[in-house]
């Protein structure tokens, strides 16, 4: 394997094999699915507040977990260097896997 | 008996078999010359064309060939253009190719009635798109934040997710009923309307949604009211985009106008 000083910007049909391009890879792909999850636990979360399922205690506890995992989130992505449009993925007909704001 | 041709017979537009005849010189898709069909008091705009690109196999790869595509129907479009200053015409959509002349005559006298009705339908009227886009990151009018009320900062947070979500299906729905609304109204100034499917930012080319991708039928002589409707309609965070006049391409569709014959079946 070459090793080149810069990281050639390679045509996207190309096979990224540095290690380094595909450690991002990777954790651009987990962390698009832990965003995912979060998102869908916390419109779970809105729902059932909104039917009054849920006691102000419980309320509470949900919406501070809620809070952190968004700020470590938000810190996970900055260490790698990942902006939110970045854990989006392009489903074709199907839309983007999360909702564009 | 089945003869083996290796052309096809291109159509592009038909129109009443009336003066004047086919521009001199007009070139239509891949440079070829374009020439008329009459039959049954109506005319078809035709070119003969090599099936070794429009026949079913190549057009295949062909239609994914975008610059061969633009070539195509920008030909193909500029004959209808032509052919459309004259007359009343009734395009036919891109790339149909029937593997004869004799067929395009059978098609004339076959769906003579249904011809005639169309070019009646637009005689003296041009089609007009309207679409129209809204910003749905622009903020929304605060929804009022909710009672502060009880509760630490995890319940704060998520009313405060809430407010954003309801907030956004809100905005969706307004954007909806503006669309409908619009919609409605160019209709009501309309002959005939129809609505294509929004398209998505990569085609629009715009980074707003598109709430609505209509074309309209309107009479010759009132296209500066229509105009002026268009105009009217923009505001309240939605813009409004008017193009035109083209040729009727979105109301002379036929029920069953697609070629019964491609290539070497």
């Amino acid at each position: 394997m070459t090793e080149s000083g810069q990281p050639a910007r390679t045509t996207r049909l190309r096979l990224q094999t540095d290690s380094e391009a595909m450690e991002r890879d990777l954790s651009r792909l987990v962390l698009t699915l832990v965003e995912l999850v979060r998102q869908l636990v916390e419109r779970q979360c809105v729902r059932r507040m909104e039917q009054q399922d849920l006691s102000d205690e419980q309320i509470e506890v949900l919406g501070l977990t809620l809070m952190r995992l968004e700020e470590a989130m938000t810190e996970v992505c900055d260490r790698f260097g990942l902006s939110p449009s970045d854990l989006n993925l392009d489903l074709g007909p199907l839309g983007t896997l999360l909702p564009e704001d | 008996m089945i003869t083996v041709t290796d052309t096809g017979t291109y159509l592009y537009a038909v129109t009443r078999d009336t003066p004047p005849p086919c521009p001199e010189g007009l070139l239509g898709v891949a440079g070829t010359r374009v020439r008329t069909i009459a039959n049954a008091g109506l005319l078809a705009y035709v070119s003969t064309v090599p099936l070794e690109q429009f026949g079913a196999e190549p057009l295949r790869k062909s239609m994914e060939d975008l610059d061969w595509l633009g070539e195509t129907a920008g030909a193909h479009h500029h004959v209808v253009e032509v052919v459309a200053e004259h007359l009343p015409t009734a395009p036919v959509r891109l790339v149909t190719v029937y593997s004869g002349d004799e067929q395009i005559r059978d098609l004339l006298s076959r769906r003579h009635d249904d011809f005639m009705e169309v070019l009646t339908r637009i005689a003296d009227r041009e089609e007009w798109g309207v679409k129209a886009y809204v910003d749905l990151t622009a903020p929304s009018p605060a929804t009022a934040p909710g009672p502060p009320g009880s509760g630490g900062p995890g319940t704060a947070y998520l009313r405060r997710r809430q407010t954003s979500l309801r907030g956004r299906e809100e905005a969706w729905r307004q954007a909806a009923a503006r669309a409908e609304q619009i919609h409605d109204t160019l209709s009501s100034f309309a002959v005939a309307s129809r609505r294509h499917r929004a398209q998505d930012p990569q085609l629009s080319g715009r980074k707003e949604l598109m709430i609505l991708n209509g074309a309209y039928l309107v009479e010759r002589d009132r296209r500066e009211e229509f105009a002026r409707v268009v105009e009217e309609l923009r505001g309240q965070g939605v813009d409004v985009e008017l193009t035109g006049p083209w040729a009727p391409y979105s109301f002379t569709d036929l029920a069953d106008s697609r070629p019964e014959v491609l290539g070497d079946a």
